[in-house]
């Protein structure tokens, strides 16, 4: 079944189309990257799929649920109350910076979410949220406050803080884009072990190896629209003008 | 008058000035939030009605104002004042005016949290009460506190004005007791007292915002 | 914006003032509020123990006492006594109140006071006279009889054409310690409160030549002549029985008060007395005389 399917999306800011007709969908335990130049519309589309932003037509399933679509009216329908907060469940996102609540320590960051939107126990809460700091290697950080972390440190907790909901399926908008090159690895490392783990990921990256590695799929977009889609491999080492020329961008720098 | 009539006086005065002072942030801490929501507001009528208003409490004196809370009534309807409205419309002048600086303090706290809080917030499930209650409120405190202590303080001193009212406050007693024994003994007191509730009152604040410092 | 507003206020105001019935405390719940400016010794002040008293509180206690209302001893600011008054909040303005000029705007009880309006220098200044201000700094309460005189339309205006500056205070405390410091040259007051104050101040004078002389009453609002004939009555008693005088003479005003002469009472209480004692004496001449014409009968 597939997990995520967004067909026929359409989204402009102010009259500029950012994305056109794109569609995707994501099959359980697939991991999907999205690569492209800076602007191509990657991180919108992983905006939409979170409803960070509204589309400006199509449709967004999850778990073949209508989550999103836009009626006869041109106008964008949201899910409201119970529903849009199923739908939520169903999904977590990793900012590119971290985003943590830097009032909260990072136990508190990882469990008010379960406890408050999800009002679980609040043993098991606890006892899934520090066996997520282990895994992140975090376990002694967990009385520490977000500003006393390191970057990737910060990372890692936003990664726990989007697992202790129990998504369907998470999405990283970009998750080292903001660090500084030596902090990268320990970031990718864990993402790597969620892939051991088989958990639904897509990815919006500019580690071309990472996510070469990694991934069961790739998607190349550029100026809103996908312009290649299939194995890492295939993506790559495709013998088309447009991604050589990115992929060639970025060997040089 | 003995200096410890004189005292005693000025303490009972002092007394009654505080009550002013709680009661105004009693009811324009919580008051000024709503007008900040108001004047964020989606709605251009909401928005619009809230802003001349604020642009009113904070463009007329509060001397002013209390007179029109007070005499207003009177004057508009023909209601029968005096008794105890006296102390409400100062209470009610007060509150809505400093609610209106309160807004704005509120609003500029408001409006400078990242984005990205709200998104955070969202992504993880939070309605839009828990978002503002549980992770965007708690920082803007933090983030106003400086701007709050400094109304406070002139919260302070403004007590003094409700003697437009005729409200027998501490500094209205120490200028009687000034103008009855010709001397300025009074308002050397008075500024001590003023003084030293503002020094607690910068304490206070102080200690809240040392606690809150264990972020930033 | 709010200046409109604040007219449209005062236009209903006045309208309101015109159709409101007579608003009387006292009538109602028994309650006789009293406005007064609790920085107007010796009318209306603090006293030693942090009680309002003064000539004019312990007079308005003595009306309350005749008819058993209860007394309410309300300070108010003096620049918002009309509002007050008209509102309602207070039912008389009774604090040294000059009558003088603002016969129309309040309806008055019986002057009880003759009250000049006089200035105060400092000794050592060398100013003698009125013309001895010319070019002077000049201090006067803001919203006072003294004010009102030497403002644009007053009696004195010409006079204070010569001032170099007409300074307002908003109250004489301020305006002695700026004389004392020299900042000012002059301050001009009711007598009445001048000499209080210069009875516990040494170096100052007051000037013979006077701005004027005029007269204290009660304010009250206006048409509420039914509250106004009580307490006027309630004064001719007091005046009668004395207690008028009493409070004069515990107050210095003795040389002051007026109301005797208003009243047409001429005579007082005192001056009743004497009349009395004359005629006994008048009784006991004529005793004697009979006696003399008796004893020369016998002795004829």
């Amino acid at each position: 079944m597939n997990l995520l399917e967004m067909n026929h999306i359409n989204k402009e800011f102010d009259g500029l189309e950012v994305i056109k007709d794109i569609s995707v969908s994501v099959k359980e335990g697939e991991i999907l990257s999205i690569i492209g130049p800076s602007g191509s519309g990657k991180s919108t589309l992983l905006r939409c799929a979170t409803m960070l932003e509204k589309i400006n037509a199509g449709e967004i399933l999850y778990m073949g649920e209508k989550a999103a679509y836009v009626g006869a009216d041109g106008k964008p329908v949201y899910p409201k109350g119970q529903d849009a907060k199923r739908i939520r469940s169903y999904f977590g996102l990793v900012f590119q910076n971290f985003n943590l609540f830097p009032h909260y320590s990072v136990l508190k960051n990882i469990v008010d979410a379960p406890l408050k939107v999800q009002k679980r126990p609040k043993q098991e809460v606890y006892q899934e949220a520090r066996a997520l700091l282990q895994k992140m290697g975090l376990a002694d950080k967990e009385k520490a406050y977000p500003c006393q972390l390191s970057g990737g440190q910060c990372q890692r907790v936003a990664i726990a803080r989007a697992l202790a909901l129990n998504p369907k399926i998470l999405f990283f908008d970009e998750p080292t884009s903001a660090l500084d090159p030596e902090l990268t690895g320990e970031v990718l490392r864990v993402i790597r072990s969620l892939a051991d783990l088989k958990i639904t990921m897509v990815i919006v990256t500019h580690e071309m190896a990472f996510a070469r590695e990694i991934s069961d799929r790739v998607i190349f977009m550029d100026k809103g629209v996908v312009v290649l889609e299939g194995k890492p491999e295939e993506v790559f080492d495709a013998d088309h003008t447009r991604i050589k020329e990115f992929l060639g961008r970025y060997q040089r720098i | 008058m003995s200096f410890s009539v004189m005292l005693e006086q000025l303490c009972s005065g002092m007394l009654r000035s505080m009550e002013i002072f709680f009661l105004t942030l009693l009811f324009s801490l919580p008051l000024g939030l709503l007008i900040a929501f108001g004047r964020m507001s989606k709605n251009i009528i909401i928005r619009t009605i809230v802003k001349v208003y604020i642009s009113v409490m904070r463009g007329t004196p509060l001397m002013l104002q209390l007179l029109v809370v007070y005499f207003g009534p009177y004057y508009l309807f023909g209601m029968s004042i005096g008794g105890s409205y006296r102390f409400t419309a100062i209470i009610l002048g007060f509150s809505l005016n400093y609610a209106a600086y309160f807004a704005e303090i509120y609003r500029s706290g408001i409006e400078s949290m990242p984005v990205g809080q709200y998104e955070a917030a969202q992504v993880l499930g939070y309605g839009k009460g828990q978002r503002f209650v549980r992770i965007i409120f708690p920082q803007v405190v933090k983030r106003i506190l400086p701007s709050v202590t400094n109304e406070v303080i002139t919260l302070v001193k403004d007590t003094s004005l409700s003697f437009s009212l005729a409200y027998a406050e501490m500094f209205t007693i120490a200028k009687q007791i000034a103008a009855a024994q010709t001397n300025f003994m009074p308002f050397v007191v008075a500024a001590v007292f003023y003084y030293v509730f503002n020094l607690v009152v910068a304490v206070v604040m102080e200690t809240i915002e040392k606690k809150l410092s264990y972020y930033h | 914006m709010t200046k409109r507003w604040l007219c449209t206020l005062m236009s209903v105001a006045m309208i309101a003032s015109l159709g409101a019935g007579t608003v009387c405390s006292a009538e109602e719940d028994n309650t006789f509020i009293v406005g007064f400016d609790a920085e107007y010794p010796p009318y209306g002040y603090m006293d030693d123990n942090g009680e309002y008293t003064g000539f004019d509180l312990e007079l308005a206690q003595a009306v309350c006492d005749l008819y058993g209302w209860e007394l309410e001893k309300r300070p108010i600011d003096w620049d918002s006594k009309d509002m007050e008054l008209n509102s309602g909040a207070i039912d008389c303005i009774w604090n040294g109140f000059t009558m003088n000029g603002r016969e129309e705007e309040y309806t008055w009880s019986v002057p009880y006071v003759d009250n000049s309006q006089v200035i105060v220098v400092s000794e050592a200044s060398g100013i003698a006279d009125l013309e001895g201000l010319s070019g002077k700094i000049v201090g006067v309460q803001a919203a006072s009889a003294a004010l009102e005189l030497l403002s644009e339309g007053g009696d004195q205006a010409d006079l204070a054409a010569t001032f170099g500056t007409l300074q307002q205070f908003p109250e004489y405390n301020s305006a002695f310690v700026e004389l004392q410091a020299g900042s000012i040259d002059a301050i001009a007051m009711d007598v009445g409160v001048a000499n209080y104050q210069l009875k516990e101040k040494e170096g100052y004078t007051i000037l013979d030549e006077t701005l004027n002389s005029e007269q204290y009453a009660i304010g009250f609002k206006q048409g509420n002549e039914e509250l106004r004939d009580l307490v006027n009555d309630a004064l001719a008693t007091l005046l009668e029985d004395g207690t008028f005088d009493e409070l004069a003479e515990k107050y210095e005003l003795t040389d002051m008060v007026c109301m005797a002469e208003e009243l047409g009472v001429d005579t007082g209480a005192a001056e009743e007395a004497e009349t009395e004692a004359a005629e006994a004496d008048t009784e006991a001449e004529e005793a004697e005389t009979e006696a003399a014409e008796a004893e020369t009968e016998a002795a004829e």
